[in-house]
């Protein structure tokens, strides 16, 4: 049986991961899992410290163990989000070729080869799985990156014919459903809303979540209801920095503050640099253009 | 035959044989007769006997209440009839004259009649008001089991053993008895003869028809109440019914199924339904129209006798062999769900309909649930989701079914529901959006199911389960008769179990954080984690409940609409007159449903609670509110705050001096009882006041109150412990004067004052006392006086060795000179509050740099505006910029892998409008495009405006994590999915613009900002010129607004420049002069006219210039406006009108038309040639051509354009 279907043990734990509560995960008591569980729970923790950003702790915790492909990913992962890029790509293609079915190796792997722009590879090796929610979301995000909403949606719905209740299909037809916009906002909120109401759900993922789609939806106070009670709990969540820029921007309010902010968080991330680059790109546009005569 | 499950019983009693029952029309009393000669009456509301009647000899069968008077009547086997008060209880008189059995009593609804039949075969009518036999009417050859009224006609049904029914028609009584005034010949002979046929062969009362069918006797019989329709119950089994016209009646079907007598029938009030009962222990319902059986209840092992309705309300009663039950045939609660502002219901001819909160409308029928469970049973819940727009409605027919259903975009009319899926439940609640939960009660378990009503998941219910309820998200609550359980879906899991028993109902509260479980008399509130908040009980049955906003949950019981506060305070808000179901609580008003399923708003004074809430919350401020604006008074409003321990807070309410003292007490108001006190002033309450001002350390009130009490030795006692020896001395000098000595010893001790002392003893007589103690203070000479008086010597005495006397203590603090610093007397923050409001006061208007203006011209300044017409040059004209219709739109269908194109793309692709490609990041084509149509050259200025633009064009929605962030595009476009007609949102619309930015410019005018005032304004025609729009309207505006900003920054610069050169070069007084003036041409508001001509006015009057002056003064004049200003203007005015001459010659013809070249700042002469600016319109003179606008500072001037296009029609 899968062990993260809706009857087995790790459903929980599985659950919290992709609700974004990391240190729920970390967290949780998993000495009580049955034997064969025991790998993939504590590969979810390692991944969660690594969302969390505890790369260092990560990888000490599995040099030693580099021949289980499995902790072997979380390395690979925990170099990339450190900024080994060479590395981690160099392990990840290793792992991609000597254990292609492992399905932890298959989303890890796959989601550096992403992340460093392999796209082709990562669908390559993906495209592999048996059955793996997690491969199908990536599948879905890598689709949706590349701008291609359609191919994601065949994936989503592929996937809601033999896993419906999952909540990781769930959260991935959201993303393709805020892509494709529409009723599918209204359907997205619910999804995000859903997790996001309820305080055992409840995590800055989620609330982002439900706040972009309220921004989508164009309902401006509810989308800064939500974005500043979260950013009060959660104040450096670059997510949220970023998005309440955008709800800012829209609301005719000042976002020097933000920005500065995010710069301090995250500089790499893409609203700073994607308005680094428009910027630039603005000045040599403009230049083409002078007055016929200069006063 | 099971018995039915819609049958509710809401009594019953246990007595004897049942024979004759009677509803109160009003109240809800029952009148039972029994076989054991007594008559109860009952509040079967309350279930309790009121009373019992014991006059009777033998069985008791009729039994009837006045419709309006308070009387009732009872018909025995004594042959008596007996009319009764219900007030007083006792028997008001008896009518005699049957000679058998009576069997049944009936009053008349109007006229002051009783109709009784009896075994001696006749039907007899009385007058109940001078207690007379007025008619009897024979014809039946056996006993007459029944007779009744007519409900509006004159006609009499009655029921006989000899198998007959019969209608009579009394018409001729009525007419004989309603004018006895005018009596005629005719009538009087009537009445000299009563019962006999009258000269025309009339009688009082003539048989109309004789209906006969029945096989054995006929035991009962009814009129239906609006159609001509009669029902008949017989020991042949059957209940026949028959119709009627003016001239005939006849049999109109047979409704078999009873299978011993039936003995009594009638027809439902209000459906078209027929009740019988019967000796073979069933009630059995039956359709009134198909004449076959709806449902029937039996009892085990009582036969029936007797079947009543009640006129009113929607009950039954049924006497039997033991007792009588009062039931109802279905439930009356409407079902219904709420959401958002939508409350979704289903009426009572199983319609679903929507109400609308806001606007408090209703909906046309949107479906029709006509075949959703059996006809005549009304469906239980519904339950609604909101993201498919789907119901899921419950029925309790056949052992409870299901159905979901899909509801209709719009509301058409009660059309039957297309596509829906059903099945097998107890109860069915939606638990998330695309999920389920369906319970049956018989096995225990609750299927989860999805939309496409398949089980995903299927959980055991605790056992003894009857019901379930949403229980937060994920989550159910199971109700069992004794517990409630909270259970997490997902998970399987319980997560939390409380003792409550039966539970009937659950209300979770708006923010979903608490919910309130209802049962018959009691309230429970609990988290959402299901532990317990408070519990209330009421003795009178809770119907429903509704949440406040603020969390104050209102429930209604039968009579009432209540409140209850989180912490289980509780009071009545309003009675009510008729029973209703709330379903929402907003403001004053609570919505709710009647019994016909009609929605209805109720007024409320939420005062009281939203009193207590703000109390417990300790919202000062919102009580300070509420104090200030509404009446809260009365006693148990301070009862409640003196018992919650919030005296302080009560003292603010209270007027009477007595309750404020002792409040005032209880807070350690010392201020205040001190007053209170003296206003009284009685010995009791300045006692009390001294004892509690003593344990504050206050003594100065202390003495006060010893001193209005005269209560000496105490004072002396305060005087000596906060050491005022001062007034010790007084004390001591009062004790003297009023002779008291033991006072005075005391005070003389406390004093150490020895004088004192010796001359209180001598006055005493107490010679030796005075002696000894004049010797032991060493007052020698007064000891030897003492000594002389008395006639004693030295030697005499023989005093006992002392030692030297202890010197009477002296005061180190002077603590009488102020009180203690004990015990901070309470101002609570509440009072704090009460007494701070005085201070805050008005706010000072920030400092104006030009005179002040009335507020209301800058109101008016958005009308005058529009009022404006403006030439704007150039907009519109030229040919739209060609954007190709796209072939090669990227395939949706393409199974090939590979990147597509962002929507970004799509939105350039999409949209001829240059904010449009800002959004989409394409800054090139953007820029392309504003050249094309406004002549943009100068890109610079308007990098914020584009970056702002494209930075509001995306979220980030963080997905798997390791990866950057998804990035979606925000469209203005929300309801459009056709990838080739999305568009994406420009911030800062036209609405924004005009109602902020453009109020902020004129503020900056106002404020003498001139500089910020230019930025602001060149700030709005960016905006404006990288933007979108919805209609051809809101072009309009934005022509406006763009010459708006225009004018006021030309001059703005105008004056700026003017200033400059004040400062930089002020012998230039003639350019200064000019400029001041043509400040005055552009066209602003009228406010900010007037003060540009008051200063070119005054600058001109200053240089002599009183031509130029006098003209201001007379434009200012001509504009109007303040009078402060206008003073000043014709003060001017008449000072130049003797002299209008100019000192230095300017270049300003004031009676020309012309413009402002807003480069050189210099008049442009209509005639003259001059180029403009194809964005904003402004002109400059030719040699200006070809360089950047001053005013928008990035198009060019005269540079060919096609026109700014800000809106494309048909594409939103």
């Amino acid at each position: 049986m899968d062990p993260f279907s809706a009857e087995g043990e790790l459903i929980n734990i599985h659950n919290a991961f992709h609700q974004g509560q990391y240190q729920e995960v970390i967290d949780l008591e998993t000495s009580a899992l049955s034997p064969e569980n025991q790998l993939p729970a504590r590969t979810l923790k390692l991944r969660a410290r690594v969302a969390l950003g505890q790369t260092d702790q990560v990888l000490s915790d599995v040099n030693s163990e580099e021949d289980t492909p499995d902790l072997s990913a979380v390395k690979a992962l925990a170099q990339q989000t450190t900024g080994d890029a060479d590395s981690a790509l160099k392990l990840a293609q290793d792992l991609a070729e000597n254990y292609p079915d492992n399905g932890t190796v298959q989303v890890l792997c796959g989601t550096v080869l992403q992340a460093q722009g392999q796209s082709e590879d990562a669908l390559a090796l993906l495209a592999k799985h048996q059955g793996n929610l997690e491969a199908v979301a990536l599948i879905v995000q890598i689709h949706l990156q590349q701008n291609r909403a359609d191919l994601a949606l065949k994936e989503v719905q592929a996937a809601k014919r033999w896993a419906q209740d999952s909540l990781l299909v769930n959260i991935a037809e959201s993303w393709v459903g805020m892509r494709i916009g529409g009723e599918k906002y209204q359907s997205a909120f619910y999804v995000y809303e859903e997790l996001a109401s309820a305080p055992s759900t409840s995590a800055p993922l989620s609330i982002v979540g439900q706040a972009v789609a309220e921004l989508h939806l164009g309902r401006l106070p509810e989308a800064e209801a939500a974005l500043s009670t979260a950013l009060e709990t959660y104040p450096d969540e670059v997510e949220l920095i970023a998005n309440t820029i955008v709800l800012n921007v829209l609301g005719g309010k000042p976002t020097e503050d933000l920005e500065s902010r995010l710069q301090q968080l995250q500089p790499s991330h893409a609203l700073l640099t994607d308005i680094q680059e428009k910027s630039e790109f603005f000045d040599t546009a403009a230049a083409k253009y002078s007055p016929r005569v200069s006063s | 035959m099971q018995s039915s499950p819609n049958m509710l019983t809401k009594f019953e009693s246990k007595s004897s044989r049942a024979k004759g029952i009677a509803f109160h029309p009003k109240r809800p009393w029952i009148l039972v007769s029994l076989h054991s000669s007594t008559i109860q009456l009952w509040d079967y509301r309350m279930g309790t006997l009121i009373d019992r009647f014991e006059e009777h000899d033998g069985p008791v069968r009729g039994i009837d209440f006045h419709p309006t008077q308070p009387l009732f009547v009872s018909g025995g086997d004594d042959y008596k009839i007996k009319v009764w008060s219900t007030q007083t209880r006792r028997c008001l008189f008896t009518l005699n004259g049957h000679l058998d059995y009576v069997r049944t009593v009936f009053f008349h609804h109007e006229l002051p009649w009783i109709l009784s039949a009896s075994d001696d075969q006749t039907i007899r009518i009385w007058n109940w008001q001078n207690r007379s036999l007025i008619c009897t009417m024979t014809g039946h050859n056996h006993y007459v089991m029944c007779a009744q009224f007519h409900p509006t006609e004159d006609l009499i049904a009655s029921a006989s053993l000899d198998q007959s029914v019969r209608i009579w028609d009394i018409s001729g009584l009525r007419k004989k008895h309603s004018a006895p005034t005018s009596m005629s010949f005719e009538d009087q002979m009537a009445r000299a003869n009563p019962n006999q046929a009258d000269m025309f062969g009339n009688t009082d009362a003539v048989v109309k028809f004789v209906l006969e069918g029945h096989d054995r006797g006929v035991n009962w019989v009814s009129f239906h109440p609006s159609l001509p329709l009669i029902v008949s119950a017989g020991d042949d089994r059957l209940v026949k019914l028959w119709r009627m016209s003016d001239t005939k009646a006849w049999e109109v079907d047979t409704c078999r199924g009873h299978f011993q007598n039936a003995s009594a029938c009638l027809f439902h009030p209000h459906q078209d339904l027929i009740l019988s009962a019967g000796e073979d222990k069933t009630i059995r319902v039956w359709d009134l129209n198909k004449r076959t059986s709806v449902q029937s209840f039996k009892r085990d092992t009582d036969r029936f006798w007797v079947i009543a309705a009640h006129p009113e309300i929607n009950l039954f009663a049924a006497g039997h062999d033991t007792g009588v039950m009062v039931f109802k045939l279905e439930r009356e609660r409407p079902a219904s769900a709420i959401y958002q502002n939508q409350l979704f219901y289903i009426t009572k001819e199983k319609h679903v309909k929507s109400y609308d909160f806001a606007k408090n409308v209703e909906s046309p029928p949107m479906l029709s649930l006509r075949k959703v469970g059996s006809p005549w049973v009304p469906p239980r819940t519904v339950s609604y989701n909101p993201a498919e727009r789907a119901i899921l409605v419950t029925s309790p027919t056949d052992g409870g079914i299901y159905e979901l259903i899909n509801l209709p975009r719009d509301a058409t009319g009660a059309v039957e529901p297309t596509d829906s899926k059903r099945g097998q439940a107890s109860s069915a609640v939606f638990v998330a959006r695309n999920r389920f939960a369906v319970f049956t009660q018989t096995n225990q378990q609750v299927d989860i199911k999805d939309l496409s009503n398949s089980t995903t998941k299927s959980i055991k219910a605790p056992a003894g389960t009857t019901d379930i309820y949403f229980g937060g998200t994920g989550c159910l609550l199971f109700i069992t008769p004794t517990s409630v359980v909270l259970f997490d879906i997902q998970q399987k899991k319980q997560l939390a179990e409380l003792a409550v028993s039966g539970v009937k109902y659950v209300v979770w509260s708006n923010d979903g954080l608490y919910a309130a479980l209802l049962s018959k008399h009691n309230v429970t509130i609990v988290t959402k984690t299901l532990e317990q908040v408070s519990s209330l009980h009421e003795t009178i049955r809770i119907k429903s409940a509704a949440w406040d906003d603020s969390g104050v949950l209102l429930y209604s019981t039968l009579n009432h609409v209540k409140y209850s506060l989180l912490n289980g305070d509780n009071g009545i808000i309003r009675t009510l007159d008729q029973t209703v179901y709330l379903v929402k609580v907003k403001g004053r008003s609570v919505y709710c449903l009647d019994r016909n399923a009609k929605p209805r708003v109720l007024d409320i004074d939420p005062t009281e609670y939203r009193f207590k809430l703000a109390l417990v919350k300790r919202n000062y401020d919102e009580m300070l509110q509420i104090i200030k604006t509404s009446s809260l008074v009365g006693q148990s409003i301070i009862s409640y705050l003196q018992k919650k321990g919030y005296p302080e807070i009560a003292l603010q309410f209270v007027q009477d001096p007595q309750t404020r003292f002792e409040l005032a007490l209880e807070c350690g108001n010392l201020e205040v009882a001190v007053e209170m006190a003296r206003e009284l002033d009685r010995p009791a309450l300045w006692s009390r006041l001294g004892a509690e001002a003593l344990a504050h350390g206050n003594h100065q009130t202390v003495e006060m109150a010893y001193q209005k009490q005269r209560n000496f030795d105490k004072l002396s006692f305060l005087y000596l412990s906060t050491g005022d020896q001062e007034k010790l001395a007084r004390m001591a000098k009062i004790a003297e004067h009023r002779g008291d000595f033991t006072s005075r010893f005391q005070n003389a001790i406390y004093r150490g004052d020895i004088e004192d002392r010796v001359q209180m003893f001598k006055e005493a007589d107490l010679y030796p006392l005075a002696y000894l103690t004049a010797k032991a203070h060493g007052l020698t000479e007064e000891a030897e006086s003492i000594l002389e008086a008395t006639g004693l010597t030295d030697d005499q005495i023989t005093l006992p060795t002392i030692e030297e006397p202890a010197r009477a203590p002296q005061p180190f603090v002077q603590t009488f000179k102020s009180n203690w610093p004990v015990k901070a007397a309470a101002h609570s923050s509440f009072e704090k509050a009460l007494l701070g409001e005085a201070g805050a006061g008005d706010e000072e208007a920030a400092a104006l740099g030009f005179e002040p203006e009335d507020d209301d011209e800058v109101v008016t300044a958005q009308d005058t505006l529009e009022d404006e017409e403006e030439d704007v040059g150039g907009w519109d004209m030229g040919e739209e910029i060609a954007v190709e219709e796209d072939v090669d739109f990227v395939n949706v269908d393409s199974a090939e892998a590979g990147a597509g194109s962002s929507e970004a793309d799509l939105w350039a692709r999409n949209s001829p409008l240059a904010a449009d490609h800002v959004a989409a990041g394409s800054f090139d084509t953007a820029m392309q495009l504003l050249n094309r149509q406004v002549g943009a050259v100068n890109f610079k200025p308007l990098k914020p405006r584009f970056l702002e633009v494209y930075k509001a064009s995306k979220t980030y929605l963080p997905a798997t994590p390791g990866l950057p962030p998804l990035v979606n595009f925000v469209r203005r476009t929300v309801d459009e999915t056709d990838s080739r007609k999305v568009l994406p949102i420009i911030p800062k619309d036209l609405e924004t613009i005009a109602n902020a930015d453009l109020q902020e410019g004129y503020a900056a005018m106002r404020a003498n900002k001139l500089e910020d005032g230019v930025h602001m304004f060149r700030a709005i025609l960016h905006s404006v010129l990288v933007n979108s729009v919805t209609s051809e309207a809101e072009v309009e505006q934005a022509k406006k607004i763009i010459a708006t900003a225009r004018e006021y920054i030309l001059a703005m610069s105008i004056e700026l420049e003017r200033r400059r050169i004040a400062a930089e070069n002020p012998d230039d007084i003639k350019r200064s002069l000019e400029l001041s003036a043509y400040f005055t041409i552009p066209k602003l508001e009228v406010a900010h006219r007037q003060l540009a001509l008051m200063a070119a006015m005054k600058l001109a009057f200053a240089n002599k210039n009183y031509s130029s002056a006098l003209s201001f003064a007379n434009r200012m004049l001509a504009n109007g406006g303040s009078a402060k200003l206008l003073d000043q203007a014709k003060k001017i005015k008449a000072q130049c009108e003797r002299n209008p001459q100019d000192r230095i010659e300017i270049e300003f013809d004031q009676f020309a038309e012309f413009d402002i070249c807003a480069a050189s700042y210099s008049p442009i002469y209509s005639g003259s040639p001059s180029v403009s600016d194809p964005f904003t319109g402004a002109k400059y003179h030719e040699q200006y051509k070809g360089t950047v606008c001053r005013i928008s500072e990035v198009t060019e001037i005269g540079a060919p354009a096609s026109g700014l296009r800000l809106f494309v029609p048909g594409q939103y």
